[in-house]
């Protein structure tokens, strides 16, 4: 008797931690084993020549992880304590570039992952709702017209996507919203923003002006700091928290409009919160890292394809894989080419492109989810 | 006709619409109020639909106008019309997803909109027509999400969670195929999985929607015994569309006949299902046989009908 309850209850337990699978782990172990490698050649190599024992004993020098004093200077803009010269080429020049990719890959694949179930089609991505064009434009006028407002620009940039994505869901609304009118709304008002931004280029009289918009359209990680990692860490931390806690939600919308309505799920409700959400999370990326290409599309694929759709795990899956890939890739937009940085959205879109192109060829049916 | 509306004096107490006449497709007039059988006794509703007027948003025309409709108590009442009736419209606001124009519905003797769609969940599950093939869920995950109304944001599965699914599982035989994955799975075994959804659910009233239409005859059977089953052991309510007019007459114990989105009939099967009926709804000549028991057996479309 005792026996058949305990295996009762063992069973229990497996139902309830059904979804974390050994998969999952070996996943998400490997996503950040990707990322601390990537991580530590990207810090390795630079115009202050250091040797890899002498980098990573940097990276792994106590006498800044334990001190108070350098992470309040890293986190809270505060001065920065005496370091050895090693110590500071690390910490405060190239980590913080592996910190706002990580940050910005993890926050685009859940992005991505959360615009896929609420639009229930797999070719959805952060930007397929207006916010990249919106906040392309946004940056570019900022650039162009308002350039007082430069110092502003990630807060612009979020605006500008956010404005674009309230306009696309005013489109799509009639009585309601559906995946097919919001990604056709999308599609439109991605296309008058794009008009807009090209017309805006022929206002730019300034070579460096012109090459910096170009910079934040195709997305770089160029010189980024700890003060980019001060803009995105906080809301990126609330959008992936709420992200995975609606993991639930998202697999319930997946079952369909009808189904989950009849499960007592408020569908538009719960469709627009968990896209502003998704906005969110973009906004942050774009923010700080301008408008990564093909990445919020491709990382849930991937995922997907390895883990399933099952949105618990797939988002923890986007958590891991996101930052591994970003930083990958983003190794290879500054370290390929020698003496020059490419944008690391080039890089993403250049690999992400031909691999999407072989998921199509390989599957039947692509789009619906 | 089979039915009698004679008015209540509880519904008079409740304020509730009196003196409404009803139009039925047999010039059958009678005021609301309750409902009883041919023996005289009285038949709780569980479902009413009082003066409804439906149309969808894209479009004017007023596809359904039922002065009243009652769903028993406890009882399987089958939903019968040929297509386009405005049968799964009516279903459609039985179970508030489609706003009336018109007039209002009650479970329990409460209006739909008194509840909130969460509460509403948890005293009604629908079941609809179409179900998007989701491919990589397995069967057992479908089932769990049928928990969604009993569970709050960030709880986790509970224990009475997991004992609902395992029931429901059980009484939808699909214990076997737990593990698959939907999409690898034939089209009566999703039913049945998404029949177990709506099982653990843990309503009073379940409606569901040509649950049987395109399964195998022995698949059919499952379904019907599921709910069968259902409406025996726990005494759930059961409103069902099907679409076939002899296994309706089999299997319901109430039949309502809707005709251009019309109630045209209700009451027992061996009192609704009539020669006649079958001309005047379906438009098909046919024999019925009630010894040694119902059965339907159709011969022929009739050339003049309207349908």
């Amino acid at each position: 008797m005792a026996e058949a309850q305990s295996i009762d209850e063992h069973a229990a337990v497996r139902e309830r931690e059904g979804w974390v699978t050994g998969r999952l782990v070996l996943f998400c172990l490997a996503s950040a084993i990707i990322t601390v490698v990537a991580g530590l050649i990207q810090v390795s190599f630079g115009e202050y020549s250091m040797t890899f024992v002498e980098t990573w004993e940097a990276v792994f020098n106590p006498a800044v992880i334990f001190s108070l004093d350098a992470w309040s200077a890293f986190l809270f803009g505060t001065e920065l304590p005496n370091m050895t010269t090693g110590s500071v080429v690390v910490w405060d020049l190239r980590l913080p570039r592996v910190f706002v990719g990580i940050i910005a890959g993890a926050t685009l694949a859940v992005s991505g992952a959360i615009f896929q179930a609420v639009t229930r089609n797999e070719l959805a991505s952060p930007f397929i709702l207006g916010v990249s064009s919106g906040a392309g434009f946004a940056v570019l006028a900022t650039l162009v017209v308002f350039s007082g407002l430069s110092h502003l620009l990630p807060l612009v940039a979020a605006l500008g996507g956010t404005v674009a994505f309230v306009v696309v869901y005013v489109i799509a609304w009639k009585g309601g919203t559906s995946p097919v009118r919001l990604v056709l709304a999308g599609v439109i008002v991605n296309m008058v923003f794009q008009s807009l931004q090209q017309g805006l280029f022929f206002f730019a009289d300034d070579l460096g002006v012109v090459q910096t918009a170009i910079a934040w359209l195709t997305g770089s990680l160029t010189g980024t700091g700890w003060g980019e990692v001060r803009i995105a860490i906080v809301p990126a931390i609330v959008a992936i928290g709420i992200a995975l806690a609606g993991s639930r939600q998202l697999n319930v919308l997946m079952l369909g409009e009808t189904t989950a309505r009849s499960l007592g799920m408020q569908v538009e409700r719960v469709r627009f919160f968990l896209s502003a959400v998704a906005i969110l999370a973009a906004s942050v990326a774009i923010a700080v890292a301008g408008i990564v290409s093909f990445f919020g599309l491709v990382v849930p694929h991937i995922v997907r394809n390895t883990l399933g759709g099952d949105y618990r795990r797939l988002m923890v899956g986007c958590l891991f894989a996101g930052p591994a890939l970003m930083v990958t890739a983003d190794v290879g937009a500054r370290l390929a080419l020698s003496g020059t940085q490419i944008p690391v959205g080039i890089v993403t879109g250049l690999i992400g492109g031909p691999y999407f192109l072989y998921l199509m060829r390989k599957q039947h049916s692509m789009g619906e989810l | 006709m089979a039915h009698q509306y004679h008015s209540a004096t509880e519904e008079q107490e409740r304020g509730q619409e009196q003196g409404q006449k009803h139009g039925n497709g047999d010039g059958h007039e009678t005021e609301a109020g309750q409902i009883t059988d041919s023996n005289g006794v009285t038949v709780e509703s569980a479902l009413v639909g009082d003066g409804l007027e439906l149309s969808y948003p894209t479009s004017e025309e007023t596809i359904v106008d039922c002065a009243r409709l009652d769903i028993p108590e406890a009882a399987v009442t089958a939903l019968v019309g040929p297509n386009g009736s405005g049968k799964s419209t009516l279903l459609k606001s039985l179970s508030n997803h489609l706003d009336p124009d018109a007039g209002t519905v009650r479970i329990h003797g409460e209006d739909l909109d008194s509840f909130s769609q969460k509460e509403l969940a948890r005293e009604l599950s629908v079941l609809s027509q179409e179900n998007d093939s989701l491919g990589s869920i397995t069967v057992e995950d479908l089932v769990y999400h049928g928990r969604y109304p009993h569970r709050g944001f960030f709880d986790s599965v509970s224990e009475e969670d997991h004992r609902a699914v395992e029931r429901a599982i059980e009484l939808a035989g699909i214990e076997h195929i737990c593990d698959t994955e939907l999409g690898q799975l034939s089209g009566g075994q999703k039913q049945l999985a998404w029949i177990a959804m709506v099982l653990a659910q843990d309503t009073d009233v379940l409606l569901l929607d040509e649950p049987t239409t395109f399964l195998d005859i022995h698949h059919q059977f499952r379904v019907l015994e599921t709910i069968r089953q259902l409406n025996e052991q726990k005494g759930v309510t059961v409103a069902v569309i099907l679409h076939d007019i002899s296994q309706a007459a089999r299997f319901a114990d109430y039949l309502v006949a809707i005709r251009d989105g019309e109630l045209y009939d209700w009451g027992p099967p061996e009192e609704v299902v009539t020669e006649q009926l079958l001309a005047d709804v379906f438009g098909v000549e046919a024999t019925v046989e009630y010894e040694p028991e119902l059965q339907v057996l159709p011969k022929q479309a009739l050339p003049n009908s309207r349908l």
